[in-house]
Parts: structure tokens; C-alpha cells; sequence
């Protein structure tokens, strides 16, 4: 009974059905698993478990806390990777349920790491487990919104991919003030919180889960036809995942993708500590957490701009702006922090993490526009192995850069010059990618009988 | 269906709506 429920046959919506009811299905799926974005808040909590208010001797470090994140983003690519044929083959139903149960499942076992200090077992629970949620959760909803949004396929994906920028804001405050709901003498109230947003995410889930569904085959909007001529970029041939990942196209929008969020990335991780040691004593740590939430609302209005824009003006031309800009902010930052601007360099970087979010939303419609709809979705998990390396590549430079330069005496409000130019350079790469992009060789086309629907 | 279209777009809408409003209220320290 479950299983035709979660079937593919039974999301096949009747050909009145309207689309505006899925985009809310995908959201709520994007909406909880964006919360990986917010673990952060969970830091410092596990480092007191034992002690409570403070590290107690046998309490875990800081160090070792923060790998339970990056495990997470690992496993994320790694998962949108591996299974991204059977996402497409069992339908977004399955896949949500078995996200939703990753998900908050992870939640629960990282509690009962939590439960008997077992610091692998949260790895294991929010990291290896969640992070499976994480990567099916990711592409679960994107073709099949691209499929419902012929006519709008940035639109459709940004909405979504905005969800899983909007997340970090919805459980940043909401982890902070289920911990203090739940903190008693005994209990920093970590464990509680884990429970809870495991069963909360798990039930948001859900309806996403009840409420997606697939177009009928040969279902289009209504008043809409296909246009006569497709744009030089825009295929109408179909190429299967196995023939995709074969051409130039895709290793350049790998590139492309690898190189934008690096940029991007590395900025996040540093932001609170950039903004405080280069206007040294003007921002305190408050003023720098605020800087971080407002980069966090641009990561997500920038994933739905940027995407919804790209219908109107290309997808090339888009990730032109993002190139071009981003090497013009990074470069100007610099000099914004010498002459002390405050608000033009937030201004700087809230542009910068528009685009960083707006590369995520619309890299789901450049894949459709280069290899077609037949398996966008299990393309567009392979592709996000460039999340996973980008995501160690840019923390990882950025710390290592800045380390070697305070060691080499440069003044702190400096250290990070040399890391914005090394970020142009980056986008100068992805620049380079995006002008080669040309269309797929016809002899990648896909020719057999299987469905695009 | 309309209702069913509203009742999805608030449940989606509205936790992402205080999510927004909780970091713009922090971001206030910043000005």
C-alpha cells in the first residue's frame, strides 16, 4: 500500500491539475534541509555537554565538533551523486520519503550520540546519515519542477534552491531557542533540540512528500507551445546521464559551478572573523553575527533573483554577470576596507553571496538547457561533487592563507587582500569555462525510446 | 483546490517569513 503510494505511477498528476500546488512541495523539502546551513549554532553546545556552561574536562573541542558539518556537505554531493539514476527512476515521492527519513533520522542518531558522548555517532547520524538527506533531498524536487516550468525552468529551481538558503534563517533562531527552552542543570537541552527538529523536520517533509506530483506525459502549460527556434544554448535534444558526464559541457559547468561557490564558500566560513579584524574595533561580535544573517538572506534572495532573471536573459549571460562582478567586488574589497566604507563592503558582499546562492539556483536550468530533461536530475547530482570539493577547497585556502600571513607578520586587518585576489583569479577560471560553452555534440544525443516525462 | 493552494504556500510561506523577519531584526545592529 505504502509502496504505490510513494510509486512513481501514483504522483502522475491529471492534466487539469495545477502547477502552482508543487513548487510549496519542493520548498518544503529545501525549506528543512537547509538547516545544515545553521549547524553551526550547535558548535559551541557540544562542546559543554558535560559541562554544561562550559568545556569540562572530556567535553569534545571545537576542532573536532566542526567535522560533523563538513561530513554532512561531503555526503551530500557524494549522495546526489550515487543516487541520482534511482531518483529519477523511482520518482520525487520515493525519494522525499527516503530524504525525510534520512533527515530526521540522522536527528535522532546524532541524539543518541550526543546521549552517550559518542562523538562518531553524531558523525555517523547528522553527518553520514543526514547528510544522504541532504543529497537525495537536494535533487529530489528539481526535475520535476523543471518539468511542470517548460516555459520558466529558472523560476521553478530558484524557488526551490531558495528554500534551502531561506533554511538556515528559519533554524538558526529556531535551534538557538529550542536549546534554551530545553536547558536545564543537567542539560545543555543539545540533546532535546535534536529530537525535536528531527521530528519536526521529518513531518515538514511529509508534505512535501503527500503533495508532489509528476506532469502527465506530454503535458504542457496551458496557451504555451515550445518555441519555434531555441536559443544557440538551449537544446531540444535529450543526453542520458551516462553520455552527459562524458562531454566538455560538463566538466565545464563543473568547473563553472566548483569555482563559484569556492568564492563564495570561503567567504561564509570567514565572515564573522573578516568583517571584526578588518574594521577592528568599530564592528563587535554582535555586529559581525548580524553581518552573517544578512549575508544568509542574500545567499537566499540572490537564489531566486538570479534564476528567475536567467529565464530572461540566458543562463551564460548570468553566471557572465556572476564572473564579471564578482572579480570587480573582490577586487575593490580590499581597498573598501583600507578607506573604511563599512556599508559599501557589506553592500560588496551581499552582492557577492546573491550570486553565490544565484550559481547554486540556476546550475539545475544550464543542465537543462545543455543536456534536456530526460535525466537532469541524476546530472545535476553528479555535478554537485563540485559542491563537496569547492566546499573543502575554499574554507580550507582561506584559513591556510590567513594563517600564513599573520605568521609572516602582516597586520590582521590586511591578512585578507591577498585572499580576495585569489578569489578573482577563481572566478577568472569560471569566466574562462563559461565563454567555451558551447553546444553538446549531437553524437552524445540520446536516441531510445525512455521517457523525458 | 484554491484553498488547498493557499493552505500550502502559508505553511511553506510563513516559517520562511519568520526566519526573515528573525535575521533582519539582528541585522539591525549592523546600522
Amino acid at each position: 500500500m505504502a509502496g504505490s503510494f510513494l510509486s512513481r505511477e501514483s504522483t502522475i498528476a491529471p492534466l487539469d491539475y495545477p502547477r502552482i500546488l508543487v513548487p510549496p512541495a519542493a520548498l518544503a523539502v529545501h525549506l528543512a534541509i537547509g538547516q545544515a546551513y545553521a549547524f553551526s549554532v550547535f558548535n559551541l553546545p557540544l562542546t559543554k555537554l558535560i559541562g554544561i556552561d562550559h568545556s569540562a574536562p572530556g567535553d569534545w573541542n571545537i576542532k573536532e565538533v566542526v567535522w560533523t558539518f563538513s561530513i554532512a556537505i561531503a555526503i551530500l554531493g557524494l549522495s546526489a551523486a550515487l543516487f541520482g539514476r534511482w531518483v529519477e527512476r523511482v520518482g520525487p515521492r520515493k525519494s522525499m520519503f527516503v530524504a525525510a527519513l534520512c533527515f530526521g533520522g540522522g536527528f535522532i542518531v546524532a541524539a543518541l550520540g550526543v546521549h552517550y558522548h559518542a562523538l562518531l555517532l553524531v558523525y555517523f547520524g547528522y553527518g553520514v546519515i543526514g547528510g544522504c538527506g541532504l543529497g537525495i533531498g537536494y535533487i529530489s524536487p528539481v526535475s520535476t519542477l523543471i518539468k511542470w516550468f517548460p516555459d520558466r525552468p529558472g523560476l521553478a529551481t530558484g524557488l526551490a534552491i531558495m528554500g534551502f538558503g531561506g533554511g538556515a534563517l528559519i533554524a538558526s533562531p529556531l535551534s538557538v531557542m529550542l536549546m534554551e527552552h530545553f536547558k536545564t542543570a543537567a542539560s545543555n537541552g543539545v540533546l532535546e533540540t535534536f529530537v525535536t527538529l528531527g521530528v519536526i523536520y521529518f513531518m515538514f517533509m511529509m508534505i512535501g512528500v503527500y503533495n508532489v506530483r509528476v506532469p502527465a506525459p506530454g503535458w504542457k502549460p496551458a496557451g504555451w507551445t515550445p518555441p519555434a527556434a531555441s536559443p544557440k544554448l538551449v537544446t531540444r535534444a535529450q543526453v542520458a546521464v551516462d553520455q552527459a558526464w562524458r562531454t566538455p559541457q560538463f566538466w565545464l559547468l563543473w568547473v563553472i559551478l566548483c569555482m563559484n561557490v569556492t568564492a563564495g564558500i570561503g567567504v561564509i566560513g570567514q565572515a564573522s572573523p573578516m568583517i571584526q579584524e578588518i574594521f577592528a574595533g568599530r564592528v563587535s561580535a554582535t555586529t559581525a553575527a548580524a553581518f552573517v544573517g544578512l549575508l544568509s538572506l542574500f545567499n537566499m534572495i540572490g537564489r531566486f533573483a538570479w534564476a528567475s532573471t536567467s529565464d530572461y536573459i540566458g543562463r551564460r549571460n548570468t553566471y557572465m554577470i556572476f564572473f564579471a562582478l564578482g572579480i570587480l567586488l573582490y577586487f575593490s574589497v580590499p581597498s573598501l576596507g583600507r578607506a573604511g566604507s563599512l556599508p559599501l563592503f557589506v553592500a560588496a558582499f551581499v552582492i557577492i553571496l546573491s550570486m553565490y546562492g544565484g550559481g547554486f539556483a540556476t546550475i539545475p536550468a544550464y543542465l537543462r538547457d545543455m543536456f534536456g530533461t530526460l535525466h537532469v536530475g541524476a546530472i545535476h547530482g553528479r555535478l554537485l561533487t563540485a559542491w563537496s570539493v569547492a566546499g573543502v577547497l575554499g574554507p580550507t585556502l582561506i584559513t591556510y592563507i590567513r594563517d600564513y600571513q599573520l605568521k609572516n607578520g602582516v597586520p590582521k586587518a590586511q591578512v585578507y587582500s591577498l585572499t580576495m585576489y585569489i578569489m578573482c583569479a577563481f572566478l577568472l577560471i569560471g569566466l574562462i569555462c563559461n565563454i567555451c560553452m558551447r553546444p553538446v555534440n549531437p553524437r552524445y544525443h540520446h536516441t531510445g525510446t525512455e521517457s523525458a516525462s | 483546490m484554491k484553498l488547498k493552494a493557499v493552505l500550502l504556500w502559508l505553511a511553506v510561506g510563513l516559517p520562511l517569513l519568520w526566519g526573515v523577519y528573525k535575521t533582519l531584526q539582528n541585522a539591525m545592529a549592523l546600522f
